[in-house]
């Protein structure tokens, strides 16, 4: 590879660290900052970091060896990163991970394509589970994505590339607006193309000169109808529309708005006549996905839903810090410093019942009052960003639209526990979020919400930023510390809890961003009516990231307690496509699959438990009957197994054990006994490992065992029932062949033979299952069994 | 202080104690391999485990504090099988000999890496003294054995497997252990007889022979009963091409009887005798060639083959009477009843010491499949390359020196160089483990790292456990040891592939010494 030979210069090396400190600590950040340079991370960089700080050898390389994120070999000049979180997993990345395999020509061990132009690589999540399955190609985003279409994918990327055009947002005066048109800038919406939307918009407006407002709004939530312009006339009633396209916006502009003047509006008319003329489509298209939300499908989506820790969805700018006050923003905080002592806020918390909504439920009141206790000159508080369930985003779409809200309850926290000092632990692989959190830090700091004396209270506190450089372990508190710490991701053992020894031995309180969100909402609202929402043992809401299989995918926050039935069947309108629901996976790799027989199981920590699942972080991944269960947990272990910081001997040999079993049983090797060894190992990994990662990694197992057992017991006996384990199955073309010859031009092994107007016939020897015949077979001819 | 109860038993230490320190301090000793008192606790072998009866979970005792009231069981079955689980998770994932191939495919057990490096340096005198722990007769048997440790040579996947069976013959023959100390081995044995313990070996063939000279050689005086005019039985039967073998056989067998053994020629021991025997002897070992008629009517339980025995102890349905060799099942196998020989030694001592009869002491040994190609390279890094020599006087007459030191240099090392102080094999030993029980789908793939003058790395012996690394930041080494990459295929590593020498210029040894395994360990 060319790239190989990249000349390193101590300066740049030097003003890397001079920018960010010579400290231990500074590791990740300058790794960060090398990678951001160089594309990856070169011998002689590391060495000079070496030289230049008090980061050993020992240290740097076995931190750029942890996380995901950092490269130790030169890449391609564009990198492919194909999505395997659950709900692309569940529709079908691994196809498309090996289509992309083969249209590279990558041979075994080899992700850089001969040219060097694509290094591809599989990521956990991009957050973007509606959408699945995904595939980025650098900065550019591109769902649903097929099998048989990856080559177009890379032909779109080439024409793409170039810069793009600079933001001409038009500046309006207040006053003489029209309405208001609210883009979603979500990532999902970003995903989804809602970029080009908004070139659109801007290009209609500032062509036909309307007053319009044009609003960029967080992410509203209904991820399955990406992308989402909502128009808001002035004194008229919202009409939202979903998956808009680019070439719909001018009309639908038009729809709602006349521009200023006579003369305009005719020469406006009669462009928009002869355009008509030329495209021939009027309003179809359009009209098609124009949402109404007094229309049932949309009602019953948000209907269930309470917004706490999501208020204003939709409707919000997530940096515009004159709107969040105007909403009531600061005020929850404006209140604390005036009304309550540190003491008093506790006891408000504590009331209200929240517990923490990271995955282990614990209290927060008694959280803070832990930290509160400590008699120490310096503690810290965390908010834990690093969301590294691979079928959940909900702290992304949080920390992304709102920023103020997540800020506020911090400082709150700050104040309760008397610390002076706070970190935004965020994943790098959320940039937006990462550049949100930065900005809106910005903003609060000029408005003097965070630093010297906030609100004239006398309270000074400031946050900084962290960014996670890819590893699941991190969620897990002590090493989250570690890793901001400049170590690996090593959990270790509590006690001591971090609200004793935390951050440099500190006392520190780490809690997730989604807890954060909901504090403003108990101050504001007051701690019994958070109290009244939810079920006995849980308060209040929370946020789940609905995909898979379901209808309508999305982000959703429902108050604790309701069924799974009611988020799958009303909210997310069943399962798509005709075919029958399954069962859900809650709780990501640490959760386990609930049957559908099972459905009228509330959403708490009991039930839950009581079935074998957690809550988790809020990833919440619908399965049909087209899913196989030990392909799902064998999903799960592989997912595990990799995460796993690779210190104590359950969770490090242990899961590999039990994928090495379920390898087998997927690949039709079973053998006698290897249900009750899985058991057996899932047991031990369950109590012998040492921290919550290992603990909760045979869930998966446990609970598919526990509720699908038979489909273990054919897998022993060779068969896939779902028809998904690719060495179990076989595909074949049925009568209903029409001789089209489609699936032996999209054959990539030259398993059909071309015969127009004939039945085509797969030749069992040479297909590799990639499933491109059935997908592009236009009469459903190809059965797989 | 903190009071709280180990096994039921109320203890008090001081705060900061570890549930492991307190157990020790009630006398209760825990497993540990990731520990190391120099260093902090770091929690990662999980062997360490003990249980808290109130709330059922699991806990490292190494690093958990001891709590007031706390009360720890340290080892019923549930902590016995978790510790168990533990180790044969490590072993699942432990490419490594313990013992080499050869010597555990020798029926008499018999250290033979160790005798080749000794000869390959030329201490023919020393290998002689190993050869003879486990086999009496290495001249006799270097002319007629069937060599069963060739077939499981690792060097044989390469090539042509070491020339085991010449190279013990050159032992043999060469070797003078007058040379090695001032006594000889057998001589030593004399002035050991216990009290006046007397053991009957009847059958003065290769088996009764071994069995009488290992007895002997622990102290108790054997009286061999032979029913023909010499000792020997089929060893003078054996075809050798050799015209030396019968001096050789005259002066192997010589040595023998020479440790105080009392031979009776002549002496065919039916019923009454046999009678007369268990009155005048303390323990009895049968090793009379065939089963006769004669001896199913000794009360001795027999079956189609021959005497009925415990396969481990040797022992017969009459506690005092042991049979060895191809009266229990015929082999007619030399080496197999010079085995045999060897191991009723061990199980008569334990029967006569009052002791319960367990039998010749087997130790764990961690085992991995057939070397595979990408292998090769890494084991013949420590020896001679070339094809297995033939003797240039011919097959009859043996090596000479030049010869011997070659082909013992051939030699892989296959057997690990922790073998007696490895953690894992002395836990995996007490704890029952089978490696097998959750085995992967493959082993990793061994290599071995040659480069310090000092120590060997063998990474696939790793568990991972982190004193290496904790030691090198520790004495500060430029470039420490650390740990690569995570989950199942996390490694321990040198920064930027340094070599070992500049990682441990200091710590070599240290380091080397606080592995709990044979992956670092002195060269």
């Amino acid at each position: 590879m060319s790239k190989n030979e990249i000349d390193i210069h101590t300066e740049d090396i030097a003003s890397i660290v001079a920018g960010l400190g010579t400290e231990k600590r500074s590791v990740i950040p300058i790794l960060q900052a090398i990678q951001e340079k160089y594309n990856y991370l070169p011998e002689d960089a590391l060495r000079s970091v070496c030289e230049m700080t008090d980061i050993t050898t020992q240290q740097i390389l076995g931190v750029a060896s942890f996380y995901s994120q950092f490269r130790l070999e030169p890449v391609g000049e564009h990198m492919v990163k194909v999505c395997v979180g659950t709900a692309c997993h569940v529709k079908g990345s691994a196809l498309v991970y090996d289509a992309l395999r083969r249209e590279l020509k990558l041979g075994d061990d080899v992700h850089t394509d001969s040219a060097g132009k694509y290094t591809l690589e599989k990521v956990n999540c991009l957050g973007c589970c509606t959408l699945a399955p995904v595939v980025q190609v650098d900065n550019i985003t591109y769902g649903h994505v097929a099998s048989d279409k990856v080559g177009d994918i890379l032909h779109d990327f080439e024409n793409s590339k170039g810069p793009t055009g600079k933001s001409r947002i038009r500046s309006m005066d207040r006053k003489e607006i029209d309405g208001e048109i609210r883009i979603g800038l979500g990532s999902c919406c970003v995903a989804s193309g809602s970029d080009k939307i908004r070139q659109a918009v801007e290009e209609t407006v500032q062509k036909r000169g309307l007053h319009v407002n044009l609003k960029h709004v967080g992410c509203v939530g209904m991820c399955h109808q990406v992308p989402l312009v909502e128009i808001v006339p002035a004194q008229k009633e919202p009409t939202l529309y979903a998956k808009v396209s680019p070439d719909k916006v001018k009309s639908i502009i038009n729809k709602h708005f006349s521009p200023p003047g006579l003369l305009k509006r005719i020469r406006n008319k009669l462009t928009d006549t002869i355009e008509n003329i030329q495209n021939d489509g009027q309003w179809e298209g359009i009209e098609r996905y124009h949402l109404d939300v007094r229309e049932k499908q949309v009602s019953s989506f948000l209907g269930h839903q309470v917004l706490i820790a999501t208020e204003f969805r939709g409707i919000i700018n997530p940096l515009d810090i004159d709107e969040y006050i105007h909403r009531g923003g600061f005020s929850a905080l404006g209140n604390v410093f005036r009304n309550l002592s540190p003491d008093e806020l506790i006891r408000s918390i504590k009331k209200s019942g929240i517990r923490g909504r990271g995955g282990a439920c614990f209290p927060t009141g008694e959280k803070w009052e832990a930290v509160a206790r400590q008699d120490a000159p310096t503690k810290y508080i965390i908010c834990n960003g690093d969301e590294g369930d691979p079928g959940a985003f909900m702290d992304r779409m949080l920390l992304e639209s709102y920023p103020y809200r997540i800020i506020e309850g911090m400082i709150m926290a700050a104040y309760a526990v008397g610390a002076s000092l706070g970190y935004f632990y965020i994943r790098a692989e959320y940039p937006l979020a990462v550049s949100r959190i930065r900005q809106a830090l910005q903003v609060c700091r000029e408005k003097a919400y965070l630093g010297q004396n906030i609100m004239k209270s006398g309270f000074s506190f400031d946050l900084n930023l962290f960014e996670g450089a890819g590893a699941f372990v991190c969620g897990e508190e002590t090493a989250l510390i570690a890793s901001i710490e400049g170590n690996r991701g090593f959990p270790r053992l509590r006690p001591p809890y971090p609200a004793e020894k935390g951050l440099w031995g500190h006392p520190t309180l780490v809690n997730n961003a989604e807890t954060f969100a909901q504090i403003a909402y108990i101050i504001r609202n007051g701690s019994d009516k958070y109290n009244a929402i939810g079920s006995a043992t849980c308060k209040g809401t929370k946020v789940f990231a609905l995909a898979g299989k379901v209808a309508r995918g999305g982000l959703i926050e429902v108050p604790m307690g309701i069924s799974i039935r009611k988020i799958v069947e009303e909210i997310g309108g069943g399962v798509a496509g005709g075919r029958a629901f399954k069962a859900v996976q809650i709780g990501g790799p640490s959760g386990g699959c609930v049957p559908a027989s099972m459905a009228d199981t509330a959403i708490d920590l009991e039930s839950l438990s009581a079935a074998g699942a957690m809550i988790g972080s809020g990833g919440m991944v619908v399965l049909d009957e087209t899913d196989c269960m030990v392909d799902i947990a064998k999903y799960f272990l592989s997912f595990t197994q990799k995460e796993s910081c690779g210190k104590c001997t359950f969770c490090r040999i242990g899961t590999r054990r039990m994928l090495d079993i379920l390898e087998r049983l997927c690949s039709g090797k079973g053998e006698k006994g290897d249900l009750d060894k899985l058991e057996e190992l899932a047991g031990l990994t369950r109590k012998g490992s040492l921290c919550g990662l290992g603990r909760t990694a045979p869930n998966p197992v446990l609970t598919t065992l526990r509720y699908f057992r038979e489909e273990y017991e054919a897998h022993l006996e060779g068969r896939c029932p779902a028809g998904r384990c690719q060495e179990l199955i076989s595909y074949s073309i049925n009568d209903e062949c029409i001789g089209c010859t489609l699936c032996s031009q999209s054959c990539p092994a030259d398993a059909i033979q071309f015969r127009p107007h004939e039945k085509h016939e797969i030749q069992q020897d040479k297909c590799i299952k990639c499933d491109s015949c059935r997908q592009v077979c236009p009469a459903g001819a190809v059965s797989v069994q | 202080m903190i009071s709280l109860k180990i096994d039921g038993e109320n203890i008090k230490v001081p705060e900061g104690s570890t549930l492991l320190q307190a157990a020790e301090k009630a006398g209760v000793e825990i497993p540990v391999m990731c520990y190391d008192d120099r260093l902090d606790h770091f929690a990662s072998c999980m062997v360490c485990m003990v249980k808290s009866r109130d709330s059922g979970q699991m806990l490292a005792s190494c690093s958990v504090k001891a709590e007031e009231g706390m009360d720890i069981i340290t080892g019923d079955e549930e902590v016995f099988e978790a510790r168990k689980a533990s180790l044969e998770l490590l072993l699942s994932d432990h490419t490594g000999d313990c013992q080499a191939p050869c010597q555990l495919a020798c029926p008499a057990h018999m250290n033979i890496p160790l005798m080749n490096r000794l000869l390959g340096e030329g201490k023919v005198d020393e290998a002689l003294q190993v050869v003879q722990q486990d086999i009496p007769i290495p001249s006799i048997l270097g002319r007629i054995c069937h060599a069963p440790c060739e077939g499981a040579c690792r060097r044989k996947t390469i090539d042509e497997p070491v020339s085991i069976c010449l190279l013990k013959r050159y032992a043999g023959d060469i070797g003078n252990l007058q040379h090695v100390s001032a006594k000889t081995v057998n001589q030593q044995a004399l002035k050991k007889v216990i009290g006046n313990k007397k053991v009957a070996v009847i059958g003065a063939g290769p088996a009764g022979l071994s069995a009488a000279c290992y007895l002997q050689r622990a102290g108790y005086q054997c009286i061999l009963y032979e029913k023909s005019d010499r000792a020997g039985g089929l060893l003078h039967l054996a075809e050798v091409m050799d015209d030396s073998y019968p001096e050789v056989l005259d002066r192997e067998i010589s040595q023998i009887l020479d440790t105080g053994i009392e031979l009776k020629t002549n002496m065919a021991v039916d019923k009454d005798l046999f009678e007369k025997l268990l009155g005048s002897s303390d323990a009895i070992v049968v090793a009379t060639g065939e089963i006769e008629n004669g001896i199913r009517s000794w009360n001795i339980e027999s079956g189609k083959n021959g005497i009925t025995i415990d396969k481990s102890t040797y022992q017969t349905s009459h506690p005092p009477v042991f049979a060895i060799g191809n009266v229990v099942r015929s082999v007619k196998s030399a080496v197999r009843s010079v085995g045999h020989g060897k191991e009723v030694a061990a199980s008569v001592h334990q029967y006569l010491s009052g002791e319960a009869v367990k039998g010749y002491p087997k130790m764990f040994n961690s085992r991995f499949g057939k070397l595979r190609e990408e292998e090769f390279g890494e084991y013949l890094k420590e020896s001679h390359p070339g094809k297995r020599m033939e003797p240039v006087a011919g097959q009859g007459k043996g090596f000479d020196h030049t010869e011997m030191q070659e082909e013992a240099g051939r030699c892989l090392h296959c057997d690990c160089r922790d073998l007696h102080t490895c953690k894992l094999r002395i836990h995996a030993d007490r704890y029952a483990a089978n490696q097998r029980r959750y085995k992967g789908d493959a082993f990793k793939p061994v290599t071995k790292v040659f480069v310090h003058d000092a120590i060997i790395y063998e990474p696939q012996k790793c568990i991972k456990c982190g004193i290496c690394v904790r030691l090198t930041a520790l004495h500060k080494e430029k470039y420490g040891f650390t740990f690569i990459g995570r989950g199942f295929d996390v490694r321990i590593g040198i920064p930027f592939d340094e070599s070992l020498e500049a990682d441990l210029s200091e710590t070599a040894k240290e380091v080397a010494m606080a592995c709990p395994t044979g992956a670092l360990a002195l060269k």
